[in-house]
């Protein structure tokens, strides 16, 4: 809708480049307002869990409000399901074993720490990259198969990382009691992760903030370039996208490269959050499993909805774990249960998932009021 | 110990885990064959012949969990366990009757990634409410002492073998029979040609005028129940948790069913006991490499042979 007023004048640009120019502008528009509605999002978003849903608590009597570090917990899963779902949602591969990449950037940005040294940027940095390179074998042999195969492919693979984690690779994770000598220095080497931001909250919050934003850019630039369309068309036609001339395994690992290196910047970040790290934790199915039912919940398809079931997982694992109803008494360990319950509830009744109904719930009220105003529904608006 | 011996050990050991990944992998195998239905909660209907067993075989104390909290402090009928394994497969059979026309029905027509998203959110709520029932400590396991009067507890000692527990002698050759039974009813029945048909083209089937769907609810039955007595042998050697469906049955049952490859009952016979060969004798070879050495081989066979030792449904 904006391109055209914006050119209308003509001038002395010719038509084929005002159009390139314009379309230009409107891909910079689009992922300029992806980037800007996140900053203020998560600007806002450590004050609405903590507060708001704390005033909201104190008003119904329980303890609702959420905490400084689920905020940042919540931003991390949120980079690692942001990238799954351009695998998931996008090119329709679902992947049993993103924990691999999870965990073994998590162990790399933490062994890193304790022999080398702490920065909190290098341990990402480093993270990444292993995570990143160790995604290309895997991606190389697990994309030859699809659907079932693939998931039970990738499962085997992290399932394999798992173990000997544990077992005969002790001698670098310190297999099952888990590996603390985690050594975070100062960000920039002056900034203390745990010291208090105004406002906002920690500068570790700050921290998994602005990754957040890297990711939400990055993502929105892929998804809307020509090289993310194609990974939309794979997930609805692969066929066809081989028969346009299209080298699909090529464009199919790079999908999985991407949500790996995506998956290895959450692990990294998650290991200087918790400054301890477990196989269980970082390379367990569980673990997989728990990416795959945040990023449906969430809404798989779009770019932030899998926040939004980030979000909600981690909500009912931390904080309502913590709810003692009347009659049930605490909710506890049963929080998985409620979990399960929302996770079916959504595959079952709402294919676009939590933020995919949001949407369309508030589409339809937009709809109503016009309606109600005697105008015409407006069209466009949607992304 | 010589190597015989080692090897005779090796080989009892393998029959016996291989006889369970073998009864998960069949009833995986007939659901995903006939149905192309992908049923990531049938960890579950081992967790439930697990628990169901224990109920229906002893009496045992519980301290926590919703019943514990309400004042039953013991559960069970202690009835034993010849009756557990008449009841346990019924119980299974009934709930994959009603899995089959509550879960499995309204997804048969939704892409393969609905029925494992759906299905494994299932396998959550199966695990989080035993876990409220029960409690979700670890229960000891239900070996049984006799059975019909002979006694099967303690150990025996074999030829060549040496000592060996009498009991898992008896379970590997209860669990061969099963299997053995459902090998028959499926190459040798009227319903097993109805169901092998099913596997290779179910339009084709339904056209000839059989009514397949009811067919589909018994094998879903039956590969239900086959799976919940898998749950009670397993729990009668090894301890009882919530989380036994997902860690001891889910993933080797879909390991099994790529090793022996998707629709075929023969594949998922051989694919279980090469699977149960295979971590048993890496286990006395080296037990830390056991569980990579069991996942590997999966990842293999996908990579080389993507439809598996016996595969009958078609890989892309």
């Amino acid at each position: 809708m904006g391109g055209d007023d914006l050119r209308s004048d003509g001038g002395a640009v010719a038509p084929g480049e005002a159009s390139v120019l314009d379309r230009a502008r409107a891909l910079a528009g689009r992922d300029g307002a992806a980037i800007v509605g996140t900053i203020v999002a998560l600007i806002v978003f450590p004050y609405l869990l903590i507060d708001g849903l704390g005033m909201l608590g104190d008003l119904i009597g329980y303890r609702i409000g959420g905490y400084e570090g689920l905020a940042s917990l919540v931003l991390i899963y949120g980079i690692v399901v942001i990238g799954f779902n351009l695998l998931l949602g996008y090119t329709g591969l679902l992947s049993f074993g993103h924990a691999a990449f999870f965990g073994t950037a998590a162990y790399a940005a933490a062994i890193f720490s304790a022999q080398v040294y702490g920065s909190p940027l290098l341990m990402v940095l480093v993270g990444t990259v292993v995570a990143t390179l160790l995604a290309w074998p895997i991606g190389f042999m697990s994309i030859r198969r699809s659907g079932v195969y693939f998931a039970v492919l990738t499962l085997t693979f992290g399932q394999m990382l798992y173990f000997w984690a544990l077992g005969p690779g002790a001698w670098l994770t310190n297999g099952d009691n888990g590996f603390s000598g985690v050594q975070v220095a100062d960000l920039f080497g002056t900034l203390r992760l745990e010291g208090i931001v105004p406002f906002v909250g920690t500068w570790m919050y700050v921290f998994v903030a602005v990754f957040m934003v890297l990711a939400v850019a990055v993502a929105s630039r892929i998804l809307n370039s020509p090289y993310g369309l194609i990974f939309k068309a794979l997930g609805e036609n692969e066929q066809r996208v081989s028969f346009v001339g299209l080298d699909v395994f090529r464009y199919k690992l790079m999908a999985f490269v991407i949500s790996a290196a995506f998956a290895g910047v959450g692990g990294s970040l998650f290991v200087i959050h918790e400054s301890y790290i477990h196989p269980t934790t970082a390379l367990y199915w569980i673990t997989s499993g728990d990416f795959v039912i945040m990023t449906v919940l969430g809404g798989t398809g779009t770019l932030v909805g899998p926040v939004f079931g980030a979000f909600v997982f981690e909500y009912i694992s931390n904080v309502i774990s913590g709810v003692s109803l009347p009659v049930i008494g605490a909710i506890g360990s049963l929080w998985r249960l409620i979990l399960g319950a929302v996770f079916v509830i959504v595959v079952w009744w709402l294919p676009e998932g939590i933020y995919g109904a949001i949407k369309e719930g508030v589409a339809w009220g937009v709809d109503r009021i016009e309606r109600d105003r005697g105008q015409p529904a407006a069209d466009g608006g949607e992304d | 110990m010589s190597v015989a011996q080692t090897f005779a050990q090796v080989v009892l050991n393998g029959l016996q885990q291989g006889a369970i990944f073998a009864l998960l992998g069949i009833g995986l195998t007939i659901i995903l064959g006939t149905m192309k239905f992908l049923n990531l909660a049938h960890g579950a209907l081992y967790l439930i012949g697990g628990y169901a067993g224990m109920v229906v075989v002893r009496q045992t104390a519980l301290n926590e969990g919703i019943l514990f909290s309400t004042g039953t402090t013991e559960l069970g009928f202690g009835l034993g366990f010849v009756a557990a394994l008449v009841l346990v497969p019924v119980i299974g059979f009934v709930v994959g009757i009603a899995m089959e026309r509550w879960v499995a029905e309204p997804f048969y027509d939704r892409p393969e990634t609905d029925q494992l998203l759906v299905t494994f959110g299932l396998a959550l709520i199966a695990q989080e409410v035993i876990k409220g029932i029960f409690g979700g400590n670890t229960f000891q396991s239900v070996t049984p002492s006799e059975i019909f009067g002979v006694s099967v507890s303690g150990p025996v000692v074999l030829p060549v073998v040496g000592s060996f527990p009498q009991w898992r002698l008896y379970l590997i050759v209860i669990a061969v029979v099963v299997i053995a039974l459902t090998w028959l009813v499926i190459e040798r029945t009227d319903f097993g040609l109805v169901v092998q048909a099913g596997t290779e083209d179910s339009e084709m089937v339904r056209i000839l005028g059989i009514k397949i769907n009811r067919s589909y609810s018994l094998v879903f039955a039956l590969g239900a129940a086959l799976a919940a007595f898998a749950g009670l042998i397993g729990v009668s050697i090894q301890t009882i948790s919530p989380q036994i469906g997902t860690e001891r049955a889910l993933i080797p049952a879909f390991l099994v069913l790529v090793v022996g490859g998707a629709g075929s009952v023969v594949g998922a016979i051989v694919g279980g006991f090469v699977l149960g060969i295979t971590i048993a004798a890496m286990t006395t070879l080296a037990s830390q490499w056991a569980q990579i050495v069991l996942y590997a081989v999966a990842a293999l066979v996908l990579l080389f042979r993507p439809e598996g030792l016996f595969g009958s449904v078609e890989v892309d």
